[in-house]
């Protein structure tokens, strides 16, 4: 059991990945698949976390009295995080204005329906 | 010497001062963008002697380089740097007057932000810091796709940005693994420490990054996004995106698996791969009717070529791709903007329509001809020396298996030959219809492609002008221990 307890976030983690690659591969519907587009980002966050993750030490903030390097763990994923969350947002909030555009000219999000350009 | 951190700073700062100007008159913010891409070009010309003499390593917030970010400006990242800035500011040229769609400030500045990322990408020494500038520029070219808000872009940019965000975050997870092995980001410092980790997880990885990276550059399996995007783009953005930003996935690739990884073994594949582009690239093109979809294909094909030329792993074959880079933004960047002028003044981009136009537009008739004579490979070109090059290269090798990549690539070229020429042909000896009101092009859109037309055939005769710049940059790829020597100093 104690196998599967060290690597639960990665587990976690690498499933909220194959979930979204799932979603964006299968789905038909655009929001859907911007959906499944936010799941691999926070699939990869949670995987950044986990990396630097060490059991029973603490948030890697100095002003609080008690801390030091020994009892922290990693902070450089927790910045990493940070910035891909930044950048996730805005690639979201790109997709649902193109989203809209493309619902306006087409009049449907389903993808197998949109055949403005062809391959 | 010129700090290098000012070839980023520069575009980026000007790139949010234009909503600032905008405030103060409407007019200034198109010629915002020209501006800061001449100091970038400026600056870019003073570097390059310095750089060939003494690589610089900046380290930004004062630690020493495995600690902090720091960017490595080594000949590889200079002569990139110096494409990106001068097409760059020759594509801004065009667009002053190109781009009339409102808010044209939106468009200036997502233009440069998407400057920034490329200069970022490959000025940078640490890999999460790559992968930030990698974004930048993915960001702002799925919103410059869209640009023109019509069905096609939209359509085009939402199947780019799903493709390109799937591929972002693919090499964010080989980002992650590679943290996880060996705890630090700068890539010097990886690359020095790569063999001390397991092969298998070092493989996962390199195969996250490398099919990262392989999307934006378009290799043949990930490129469905391309001919969609580059031919629904404005086309002075066309002429950015296949001459600037699929090189930067290129770039990439080959930092991947050159410096980082050192992983001499998958180069036999990446050059069958490179090859396999170039076929299915050449052969969709031949078909096409649409003018810019036929280019965007040909784009294609040519970073099979050069993805192909960098596979090859000799000297002369990295020296041959990063000539074929040269040649190829030259070209493609004079085509896109000649075709996206024509398209302008005849309203249809099919190329039945093109007809006759020889007579009427002969300028910009004689710069698509010069751009797709380039692409070809006929002398006196700068093409002919890249693809003779990768050719000798490639027959150098000495391995049957490379015989046979040469046959193949030289089919080819014969069937890119077939529909430029066909391009061409239409344009002089075809009786036009509805060619009568067509006037040639004037003003600013002229001087860029006059530029770009001297500037292949300067290098065409003379490709000594460039040489010594791209052997530095080729030893830099093949080099890897110099490289690791300029980072974290000694050995």
């Amino acid at each position: 059991m104690s196998g599967i307890y060290n690597w639960m976030y990665y587990i976690a983690s690498g499933g909220l990945i194959l979930i979204g690659l799932y979603i964006v591969l299968v789905k038909t519907n655009l929001i859907k698949i911007v959906i499944g587009l936010n799941f691999i980002d926070t699939g990869i966050n949670i995987l950044l976390i986990c990396i630097g993750y060490v059991r029973g030490r603490t948030a890697p903030i100095f002003s609080r009295p008690g801390i030091s390097p020994a009892n922290v763990v990693d902070p450089v994923p927790q910045a990493l995080v940070l910035t891909a969350i930044v950048i996730g947002v805005a690639v979201l909030a790109l997709a649902l204005s193109i989203v809209i555009k493309v619902y306006q000219h087409n009049k449907t999000l389903n993808v197998t329906k949109i055949k403005g350009l062809k391959w | 010497m010129v700090n290098p951190s000012l070839l980023i700073a520069v575009p980026l700062a000007f790139a949010f001062s234009i909503p600032l100007f905008g405030l103060v008159s409407k007019k200034i913010g198109k010629y915002i963008p020209v501006v800061a891409l001449l100091i970038n070009v400026g600056i870019s010309f003073i570097l390059i002697p310095q750089i060939l003499k003494k690589p610089a390593v900046v380290s930004i917030g004062g630690w020493s380089p495995p600690f902090c970010i720091n960017l490595v400006v080594g000949p590889l990242g200079v002569f990139l740097v110096t494409l990106i800035s001068s097409i760059g500011l020759l594509v801004a040229i065009y667009a002053i007057s190109y781009i009339k769609e409102e808010p044209t400030e939106k468009y200036h500045m997502l233009f440069l932000l998407l400057i920034t990322g490329a200069t970022g990408i490959v000025l940078t020494g640490d890999i999460f810091n790559l992968f930030v500038f990698f974004e930048i520029l993915c960001i702002s070219s799925y919103a410059l796709v869209a640009y023109n808000k019509d069905k096609e872009g939209t359509e085009a940019a939402m199947k780019y940005l799903i493709q390109g965000s799937v591929g972002s975050s693919f090499v964010l997870i080989g980002i992650a693994l590679l943290y996880g092995m060996f705890g630090t980001l700068n890539m010097a410092d990886i690359a020095s420490r790569v063999t001390s980790a397991d092969p298998t997880f070092l493989f996962i990885s390199l195969a996250f990054l490398i099919t990262g990276f392989g999307i934006e550059a378009a290799v043949f399996p990930l490129n469905a996004w391309l001919p969609d995007a580059h031919s629904s783009a404005p086309s002075s953005i066309s002429a950015i995106l296949s001459g600037i930003a699929i090189k930067t996935g290129v770039y990439g690739v080959a930092r991947m698996i050159y410096t980082i990884f050192n992983a001499d073994g998958i180069l036999t594949f990446i050059a069958f791969l490179g090859l396999l582009t170039l076929l299915i690239g050449e052969m969709s093109a031949f078909r096409q009717n649409d003018i810019k979809r036929l280019l965007a294909y040909s784009s294609i094909g040519q970073i099979g070529l050069i993805v192909f030329a960098l596979g090859i792993a000799t000297s002369l074959g990295v020296f041959a791709g990063l000539f074929q880079i040269v040649s190829h933004a030259l070209a493609k960047a004079l085509l896109f903007l000649a075709a996206g002028y024509m398209i302008y003044r005849v309203g249809s981009k099919s190329i039945d329509s093109l007809s006759g136009l020889g007579r009427k537009m002969p300028l910009t008739s004689f710069a698509f001809t010069i751009g797709s004579f380039s692409l070809i490979g006929l002398p006196p070109f700068a093409g002919f020396i890249s693809k003779f090059s990768i050719v000798y290269a490639a027959i150098q090798v000495k391995k049957p298996i490379f015989l046979v990549f040469v046959v193949i690539a030289l089919i080819a070229t014969v069937i890119e030959a077939g529909y430029f020429f066909k391009v061409v042909q239409n344009l002089y000896f075809k009786e036009g219809k509805n060619v009568d009101n067509v006037t040639e092009t004037s003003g600013y859109i002229i001087v860029p492609m006059i530029i770009l037309v001297i500037s292949i055939i300067v290098i065409g005769i003379h490709p000594q002008f460039i040489t010594g710049l791209l052997k530095g940059a080729a030893g830099e790829l093949l080099g890897r221990t110099g490289y690791i020597g300029w980072v974290l100093g000694g050995s």
